[in-house]
């Protein structure tokens, strides 16, 4: 048993924080050079888990959460399930399916040169063509242009249900390194900021914000390592434990969000400043894989 | 990153298994405060005997030299078996021996370690005074040198199991005029001393488990003295670690069983039907599955450098406001029956009421969330 990353993954890690530092940065969020999917693509991030790459979830999850801690662009998640588990490698939109309706409306993130949408609906990954015209523009989340297939074409299920939790798993993944991304945004700023002749962070009551904000990320991290590490290992509870990382990890990412803003003030509503970023993306993921009751409970058929 | 333990782990576990299923009873701890003690230590003898005392503490002092994995896979088995709790023997157990381990002298931890694995000695911890609680750097209880002894003169208060306790972790103000941390010394602390009154506090739970302890003119011999005189602020720390560290490992390995336990409870009386109810287990259970995953992550970060991570004291935080979320459930969903609680039961209620220690003792939950926000985010220190 070893919950914490080996020296490969700490290496890797390293390596995907100054990449991202200084190739993604969370404030350029709104506007992504056109060549970045290819960049990452290089990186390699599109496909760790592809059956030839022999990496393990528990990496690929490490790695997200660095990604997403940058606000990377969520086609990455569909894109790496689909070269995990489809016969359709590439660029894949990421697809909310779980209150789909058939022929209903669908929406669907990072169409651009995507040929396929993917997403969850109950526990299967289901894909679907994309026309090629979809185009897209920001909806709620300014980072992860939006388009609508209305009505919708039929999806297709991918049989094997792990897709689903890996599906879930990199939402989380996303979703905490979003979490810890308005941590430190919010310690950060509570050190210089200064009201009262000194930083706002020395008063207690901002100082317990970010510690609940502290402990969220910790928690929603600890459970997506033991998820992820239960989907490499084909633990029988794997659903279980993807299913309470993803809620943990919304509920920091929410969370934090908020907290994030009220340790900015006015600030922190300002279209300008970079708070809004991360809960925006929050409410977007938390539509992503959401957790479901049932398999908590261990009620689930 | 791996879930899955070794086969010698597996192996281990099914040991504590078979040994916990032949002899766990089910008696449960008496609430008589002689008759428990009693118990904890016959307990405590047998684990002994049994090779299942100081899992991982070094076997020259009688324990078993085995690792940190093997005492936590020990007390996931020791809560699956509803084993009685640790009792009396949590102070010496879980940072007496610990502290002494690592600051003690040869010869003392020759003398205590052995007593408190067989449950021999019970220990208890004077730290907090009337006037020094959360700011434990207030310590004003002092000891003077005479010879080769120190006169202590002074009161400690909330001091859990002082008056069944045989020794005491403590600290006291061995410079005269000294300030704050510094002049401070940790001493172990006969409890049978002339000079000791122990004045037993009853808890709002009925429960007489901490007292008031005065000192006067109580002899200590300097040899009893751990880590140097004047360096009792530093010993403290490292006993705070382990209180607020791994002490606290089996109280979380317990919760995952006490969710489960209440989910049955709610679906077999029905309540789980109803949605806040439903709402409120499906949090609980997530968390306390993210609770063990904190462990086992801190628990590996010990294997990996010899030392928690600096996330020890969220997992503190966390462990111990769930551990009262749990505590408030099981009120819940036993509804109105809870009036009929008197001084005396020891049950669900007496667990809710005690309960409150968790962000009080051992540093408030306040004084938790000052520590991340200074030492994990780096926020200016305000004390
Ligand atoms: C069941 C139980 C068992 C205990 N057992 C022992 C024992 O065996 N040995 C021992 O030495 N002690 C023991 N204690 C004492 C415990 O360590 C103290 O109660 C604790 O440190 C708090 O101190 P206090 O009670 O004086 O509260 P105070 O320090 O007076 O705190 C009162 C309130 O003020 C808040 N507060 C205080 N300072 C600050 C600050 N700087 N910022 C924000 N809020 C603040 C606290 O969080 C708390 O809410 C025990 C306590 C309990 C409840």
């Amino acid at each position: 048993m070893d919950l914490t990353p080996d020296t490969e993954q700490l290496a890797l890690l390293t390596a995907t924080a100054d990449w991202c530092r200084d190739n993604m940065p969370l404030d350029q969020a709104r506007a992504r050079p056109a060549g970045l999917w290819a960049e990452l693509d290089a990186m390699g991030w599109t496909a760790m888990t592809a059956p030839d790459m022999g990496l393990t979830h528990a990496t690929e999850a490490l790695v997200f959460a660095e990604l997403g801690r940058h606000l990377a662009p969520v086609g990455l998640i569909a894109t790496a399930v689909a070269a995990r588990w489809s016969e359709h490698p590439g660029k894949t939109a990421l697809a909310l399916l779980d209150s789909h309706v058939a022929g209903g409306r669908v929406r669907v993130y990072d169409p651009v040169g995507a040929d396929r949408a993917l997403g969850l609906a109950g526990h299967l990954v289901a894909t679907t063509p994309l026309p090629s015209d979809l185009g897209g523009a920001p909806g709620l989340d300014p980072s992860a242009p939006l388009a609508h297939l209305d009505p919708a074409p039929p999806f297709t299920a991918l049989g094997d249900p792990r897709a689903g939790l890996h599906l879930q798993l990199l939402t989380a993944a996303f979703a905490v390194g979003c979490a810890d991304a308005a941590r430190d945004m919010a310690a950060d700023y509570a050190k210089v900021r200064e009201q009262f002749d000194r930083p706002i962070g020395w008063f207690q009551a901002l100082k317990h914000i970010c510690a609940d904000m502290a402990v969220r990320s910790a928690v929603a991290r600890s459970q997506l390592y033991y998820a992820a590490a239960a989907l490499d290992a084909g633990d029988a509870e794997a659903a279980f434990h993807a299913a309470a990382a993803m809620r943990l990890a919304d509920q920091a990412a929410i969370e934090n969000g908020r907290a994030n803003i009220q340790v900015h003030g006015g600030i922190g509503m300002t279209d300008e400043a970079y708070p809004h970023l991360c809960l925006k993306r929050a409410h977007l993921l938390s539509f992503v894989a959401p957790a479901r009751r049932d398999i908590i409970l261990g009620e689930a058929a | 990153m791996d879930i899955r333990f070794s086969p010698e782990e597996q192996h281990f576990r099914a040991e504590c298994r078979d040994w916990l299923h032949d002899n766990v009873t089910g008696q449960r701890r008496p609430m008589d405060a002689a008759a428990a003690i009693d118990f904890d230590k016959a307990w405590q003898r047998r684990l002994f005997d049994a090779g299942w005392a100081g899992i991982n503490w070094p076997k020259e002092y009688g324990g078993r030299g085995l690792s940190i994995v093997q005492q936590v896979i020990w007390l996931e088995e020791y809560a699956r078996a509803h084993a009685p709790w640790i009792g009396a023997n949590f102070v010496g157990i879980n940072h007496g021996g610990p502290t002494l381990i690592l600051n003690a002298s040869e010869a003392q931890k020759e003398y205590h370690l052995p007593r408190i694995l067989r449950g021999e000695a019970i220990w208890c911890q004077g730290f907090s005074e009337p006037g020094a609680g959360s700011d434990l750097a207030g310590i004003r209880t002092h000891a003077r040198i005479e010879g080769n002894e120190l006169v202590v003169n002074g009161t400690k208060i909330w001091t859990s199991f002082a008056h069944v306790a045989d020794w005491q972790e403590l600290v006291v103000r061995t410079e005269e005029g000294s300030q704050r941390h510094k002049g401070l010394s940790w001493v172990i602390c006969p409890m049978h001393a002339p000079g000791i009154e122990v004045r037993p506090i009853r808890k709002m739970s009925g429960q007489v488990e901490f007292a008031q302890v005065f000192y006067d003119d109580v002899r200590v011999p300097l040899d009893n003295v751990v880590g140097g005189l004047g360096n009792g602020w530093k010993v403290a720390m490292s006993t705070l670690s382990f209180e607020r560290g791994t002490g606290f490992i089996a109280d979380q390995v317990k919760q995952s069983q006490e969710v489960e336990e209440l989910l049955e409870r709610a679906r077999s009386s029905g309540a789980i039907k109803d949605e806040r109810i439903a709402e409120q287990l499906i949090q609980l259970r997530a968390e306390v599955a993210a609770l063990r995953a904190m462990t086992y992550r801190n628990i590996s970060e010990v294997v990996r450098t010899g030392q928690p991570g600096p996330e020890a004291s969220v997992i503190r935080l966390f462990a111990s406001e769930l551990g009262q979320r749990l505590e408030r459930m099981a009120l819940l969903l036993a509804g109105e029956e809870v009036l009929d609680f008197r001084y005396g039961d020891d049950d669900l209620v007496a667990d809710y009421l005690r309960g409150f220690a968790a962000t009080i003792a051992g540093g408030t939950a306040q004084i938790q969330r000052d520590i991340i926000a200074e030492r994990l985010l780096g926020l200016p220190k305000s004390r």
